[in-house]
Parts: C-alpha cells; structure tokens; sequence
C-alpha cells in the first residue's frame, strides 16, 4: 500500500526532525510560522494585534493567531486546555504575576540571548521586567503599557465648576469634586459598577496617599503594611469617591457612561489609559477632556502600571521556534510597539520611544512622561486591581472586601481595613 | 409496528432480540454515554475537591481544607443564604404565580392559545436574555424608575437592583418572569385531566366553583405541585446564567449564589480543588432535594401497586 509508505517514510523524516533539531534549522527550510492565542479579537485591539500579524508576515512568517474572546480568564481556559492536551500555543497572551505561575505548569522558552541582543533590559520599568523574568531568565515579553489611574476630567463639568486648574493632590481632587457637585454637576465621579472598576478606585487612592505604603501592602503583602493607618485613610478617600458617583449605575460598564461625561453630568473618571482609545471609537472629541496623572499626595506622579504581555511555550517543531524568534524580536522592536501603541491608546514598553511626533495624543504623551516621572523617583507600582501586583486568586481576595465596601455605606474604614488583612491571610 | 412488521405473512419471524434491537440501541447507548459522561465527571470533581489543585489538577491529598476554606469564606456564606432566600421565594411565588395562571386560564376563554403561548414565551427566552432585559428595567437610572418620574411622580422609589439587602428580589422577579409560565403549563395539564364526572357530580350537590377548586380540583393538584416544586427548586440550585446578568453577584457581593462562586473560584480564581469542593457542596444540596423526592416517588408507586 502505497499510502503507508508514504507515511511511514514521512513519520521517520519528522522523527529525525525531532532528534536533529539542528540538522532542521540548519537546512534553513523552516519557514517561521507561530501559533498565538489572545483575547482581542475586536475594536482596537483587535486591529492593533492584527496589524502586528501583517508585520509578522511580511516578515515570511506564517501568523496562526486564534483569538477567544471575553474575559482574559477565558483565554486561560483555552491556554489550560491546550497545556493540558501537550499542544500548548508558541506564543499567548499573559501577564504578571500570572507569568510566574503558570511558567510551573510547562515549559516556556528562555528568551534571555534575544533580549540582551535587542538590548530591551534598560529601557524596561525594573518592576514590569521583574514579572516577565521569574527565576531570572526572560521567558515573556511586555508589548505595551497602561496606567490604570489616569484621571480624566470633563471639559463641560470644568465649565461648570468654574475650575480650570487639574488637580494634583487628594486634597485638590476633592476640592474639585465638591465645586462641580455645587455646580450642578449630578454626579463629580463618572464610574463603572464592575470589579476592576472599584479596586482601581482603591488603589488609585492608596498609591497616591503614598506609594510607599501600597507596595509594602498590595504589593508584598506585609501585615504591618497592612494594617497601617494609610489602609485606613485610603478607605475613608475611597468612601468620598463612591459618595460622588451615581449609584445607579449598577454592574455597568464604565463605557456605558462616557455620553454623561462627555456632556457634564458626571466630572471626573479615574481609569485606565484604554478609555482614551474607548472615548476616540466612541467618536468624542480629544478636546471634550483632559487627561492627567492621578491624584499624589507628594506631588510626584504616581503610576500604576498594567503591561500586557505575551509568554512564549517550548515547541519542538523548528518553523515555530524560528516564529517564536521572529516575534520576540517584531515585540521589542521600537517601531513596532509604536505602531501598536498607535491604534490601542496605550504607551509603549520602552522608555526610549519618542512620542512627540504625529499619531500620539496630548494623552499619550502624558502618560509617557507620568511614567518616565515616576520610576526616576520610584513611585512606579504595579496594579492590582488589574492582576498585575498579585494572582488572580489574592486579587479577586482582596476586591471582594473592596468591593462591598464600595457598595455598602455602613461599612467603616477602620473596619474595611480590618477586614482587607483578614482576606490577605485567608488568600494566602 | 416491529410487532406488526414481523406477523406479516411469507416473512420468516425475526428473533426477538434482533427486533428489539433499534430500541434497545435508542435507549440504552445514549443512557450509558450520559450516566457514565456524569458519573465519570462527578468523581473526578469529587476526587479534585480533595486535592491541592490551583492552575491544573495535579494529584495529592489534603483532606477536607478545601472545604473548610470555601466554607468559612464570606462569598459562600452569603451565597448560602442567599439561596435559602432566592430558592424558597422563587419556588414559591413561580408555583402560585403558575397555579393563578392556570386557573384564569382553564376557564373556557376565548384566546386561550394565544395566552397561554404568550405566558409559556419567556420560556424560550434565554436567561442571559432575561438578566440582561430586567437590568435594565430595574435600573433606577434608565427602567421603571425613570419612566415613573417622567410621568411625574417623582417621589416613586423603586431601586431594589441597586439596594444590597434587596437585590436579590430582583433575580426571584426576573426569575419568576421567565418560569412561571411552565408551571402554569404543567397546573393546566393537570386541571384539564381532573375528571369532569366529578366535577359535574359537585355542581349536581350544588357546590359552588370556589368550594368546587378548594375541595375537588386542587387537592387533586398535589402531585404536580411536588413535581414543579422540585424541577423549579433543581434549576433555583444550579441558577447561574440569570444572575451573572442581572447583577453578576453585585451590588458588591450581595447577590452571590452558589454556581457563581464555583465559577468564581474556579476560573477566575484559578483555584480547582476550592472551586471542585464548593461543587460537591452544591451536588449534596441538590442531593438534600432530589433524594426525599425520590423517596416519595417509590412511596406512591408502592402504595398504588398495593392498592
């Protein structure tokens, strides 16, 4: 039969493949070729990873990108099963402290020698390369940055507070909020009702009343930290902040609101850097809102950083190691991470990017430069309320207290804090 | 009609078994597929809810932590409660929602069809259709709220979906929206099958239509109501979807239910063997309603051979 022939003859040039991985690479016929799997699969980050596919194969790759939309614990469960199954992508998103953890389960590709070619180390905040280098080797590759507490401000509830300076303290933030709430502004706090959104709210709060105690605590974990009198006074921030937004909101969306922002009735939202690429596709106009770093008590920006970031998976096969290569060197090129960062709103991984040309926002730019800002005087932190300080299972810990608190006014401060430490070492 | 392929004349009698063979493959292939599909996976979850499982189950044995931690957590605490509430409310107030329907409906009227499609419609509608429809209805900024205070009562108050301790009645509405009408479906079918020499022989004695329901119909009724309260009390156990649209759990986590918190642990927390002991507490609540219903069952069945 000439079918088994033909297959078994085939089965012994892959096992000799397999054995000689070398002999492979070195007949150059590897055409790089990966395999990826994310959730963005629409709006603009769908179009940025898609954009990011075109280099790649303009490049001579073959771009198998299989994206699984929703949450990204979606895109786990994907990952999960393929591991599970043996097949695991070449490449995925993931990030964090994530990286860390799920590296235990399979084996990712150590990426150190590309890094050090690229030269990619120093121009990389050194709390984000920490994540993406568990047990000191490189085995993921941040590809763009967000700050999780930009402070957007409407221009009409400016208007109508009669305010034109941006705040810089707490103390200037409530200021504001109390004049536009005189103003006639219905609500000064615009918001979402989810999770994220309200632990965003908490931490934007505690690393600007100080950066210091938000790595002690979020960040490590410490007990004293923990039970610190800044837990408390960023619990009793977070109760002014949730007396200003509109309780009807629910378990919307934060987008659901951006019309009422744009428009007055709500003042000022604490977000991420996305909502600018969220309010642009919303077709609202750059002028109708500023952007500016977070409340910080010290008068220093502080940054909380959210990086999304792809991990490699060891694969035998030689065209997904010469894709695996051919990516890692497309994500730390600087022309790349511009384009990038260009459709999705965010900043780019690399300090070095110059962003004073066409295509970034005044947004953008001031992102960048909170962030340049914040780590020379280190009060660049990692966010938690977006997965990026702890595990998903000590974050969703820790939200729960927030969350309730958020929503049930009799909770006190003293209590709220009391009840954050207890759910740090019952997660731990 | 094998029976009758087989008694046709000229064609040799097939073998029993071989005539019987379509039917014992229809049932009994699926039957065995399913039964060892769910068995299979119940003790594999059983058997992770004993291990230290967190990203990926990996084997190990540490006891019964996992179910203590679950249960001292304040997420299962409240889902646990939250559930004597929603499914004692819900079952209640679907059956006589249902049972009302019925009745209104079993008395000869012009257009029963339509009314009874439109009652059993909600049925079709998916419950992430529901939740996500009724949250917006309940919200106070945009639903009913709003239309009242734009008619001009502006005093109307009605913020249950925004209200921790009464959050959860907005999942038994919504809930009951979309059930009732199977309960009222499966009430008709019994009123209809309530005999009529009975009830004719009633109005002969000169009962009236009230006393002819309190002492004729309903008591009939029983063994229907059982089996709605206990298909309606399964599906209040495993409600997931409803919740996780109208309020995903909020405001804060008032309104967790315990197939959130399963999901919750297991996939958002990344945490299998907390996530697996919490759905094996689920099975032994589910097991709490099922087993006595059983009981019942084989109660009747030996009663009526007896009689």
């Amino acid at each position: 039969m000439p079918i088994t022939t033909t297959r078994r003859r085939l089965l012994a040039g892959s096992a000799a493949a397999l054995a000689f991985p070398h002999l492979a690479r070195a007949q150059g016929a590897a055409k790089p070729r990966l395999t990826a799997i994310s959730q963005w699969s629409a709006g603009s980050d769908g179009a940025a990873i898609t954009a990011l596919g075109k280099k790649f194969e303009e490049k001579g790759g073959v771009w198998q990108h299989s994206p699984v939309p929703g949450f990204t614990t979606e895109m786990m469960n994907k990952l999960r099963a393929q591991i599970m199954a043996g097949d695991p992508p070449a490449c995925s998103q993931l990030k964090g402290p994530e990286i860390a953890a799920w590296s235990k389960i399979a084996p990712t590709v150590n990426l150190d020698a590309l890094v050090a070619a690229a030269g990619y180390e120093k121009v990389v905040a050194p709390d984000l390369a920490k994540l993406h280098k568990p047990g000191g080797k490189w085995i993921a590759l941040p590809l763009q940055i967000y700050s999780t507490n930009m402070l957007f401000l409407s221009k009409r509830a400016m208007d109508k507070a009669k305010a034109d300076k941006v705040p810089v303290t707490w103390a200037d933030f409530n200021d504001l909020a109390e004049k536009m709430k005189a103003g006639g502004v219905a609500s000064p706090i615009a918001n979402g009702g989810t999770r994220p959104d309200d632990g965003q709210k908490f931490e934007a709060a505690l690393a600007g009343i100080s950066p210091l105690a938000y790595r002690a605590a979020i960040m490590n974990l410490d007990k004293k930290a923990l039970e610190g009198p800044e837990i408390k006074a960023a619990f009793a921030q977070l109760r002014k902040i949730a007396d200003w937004m509109d309780p009807n909101v629910g378990a919307q969306h934060f987008s659901t609101n951006l019309k009422r922002f744009i428009d007055g009735d709500m003042g000022m939202m604490i977000m991420g850097g996305w909502a600018q690429g969220v309010l642009r596709n919303a077709g609202f106009k750059l002028e109708d809102f500023m952007i500016t770093p977070g409340p910080s008590d010290n008068g220093k920006p502080v940054f909380l950083l959210n990086a999304d970031a792809f991990i490699f998976w060891q694969r035998k096969e030689a065209d997904l190691q010469a894709g695996q290569t051919l990516m890692a060197q497309l994500v730390m090129d600087p022309a790349i991470q511009t384009m990038y960062s260009q459709i999705t709103g965010s900043i780019p991984v690399r300090t070095d990017v110059d962003l004073s040309g066409e295509g970034w926002s005044d947004g953008q730019r001031t992102t960048a430069k909170a962030l340049k800002d914040a780590i020379a005087s280190n009060q660049a932190v990692l966010s938690m309320a977006h997965n990026m300080a702890q595990e998903n299972g000590m974050t969703a810990a820790m939200i729960d207290v927030i969350t309730e608190y958020v929503k049930n006014k009799s909770i006190k401060p003293e209590q709220a804090a009391t009840r954050l430490a207890e759910a740090v070492e019952g997660a731990r | 009609m094998s029976n009758a392929a087989a008694m046709r004349p000229g064609r040799p009698a097939l073998p029993e078994w071989v005539r019987r063979l379509p039917e014992y493959l229809m049932i009994w292939v699926p039957l065995l597929l399913s039964a060892a599909h769910l068995v299979s996976f119940s003790l594999w979850t059983i058997w992770i809810s004993f291990t230290p499982s967190t990203l990926v189950p990996v084997t190990g044995w540490v006891g019964f932590r996992n179910y203590t931690a679950v249960a001292a957590s304040r997420n299962w605490q409240i889902a646990f409660d939250n559930l004597l509430l929603f499914g004692s409310a819900f079952v209640l107030l679907s059956a006589a929602t249902g049972l009302i329907l019925a009745i209104l409906l079993d008395q000869r009227i012009r257009g029963e069809n339509v009314l009874r499609s439109i009652f059993l419609y909600p049925l079709a509608v998916s419950f992430v259709v529901t939740g996500t429809v009724w949250s917006w209805l309940l919200n106070p900024g945009l639903g009913i709220q709003k239309l009242v205070h734009d008619l001009g009562w502006t005093s109307f108050k009605f913020d249950w979906l925004i209200d921790r301790d009464m959050a959860i009645w907005t999942i038994v509405v919504a809930a009951i929206w979309q059930s009732s009408g199977f309960a009222m479906a499966l009430f008709l079918a019994g009123l209809r099958s309530v005999d009529s020499d009975i009830i004719k022989a009633a109005q002969i004695d000169g009962a009236g239509p009230v006393r002819t329901y309190r002492r004729i119909i309903l008591p009939s009724l029983w063994p229907i109501t059982i089996t709605v309260v206990v298909i309606q009390l399964q599906f209040a156990i495993s409600t997931f979807d409803l919740v996780r649209a109208l309020t995903n759990g909020g405001p804060g986590i008032a309104t967790q239910l315990p197939a959130l918190v399963v999901y919750d642990l297991m996939f958002q927390r990344s945490l299998l063997g907390r996530g697996a002991a919490a759905a094996v507490l689920m099975l032994l609540i589910l097991l709490a309603v099922l087993l006595p219903y059983a009981a019942w069952r084989y109660i009747q069945r030996r009663r009526a051979a007896h009689a």
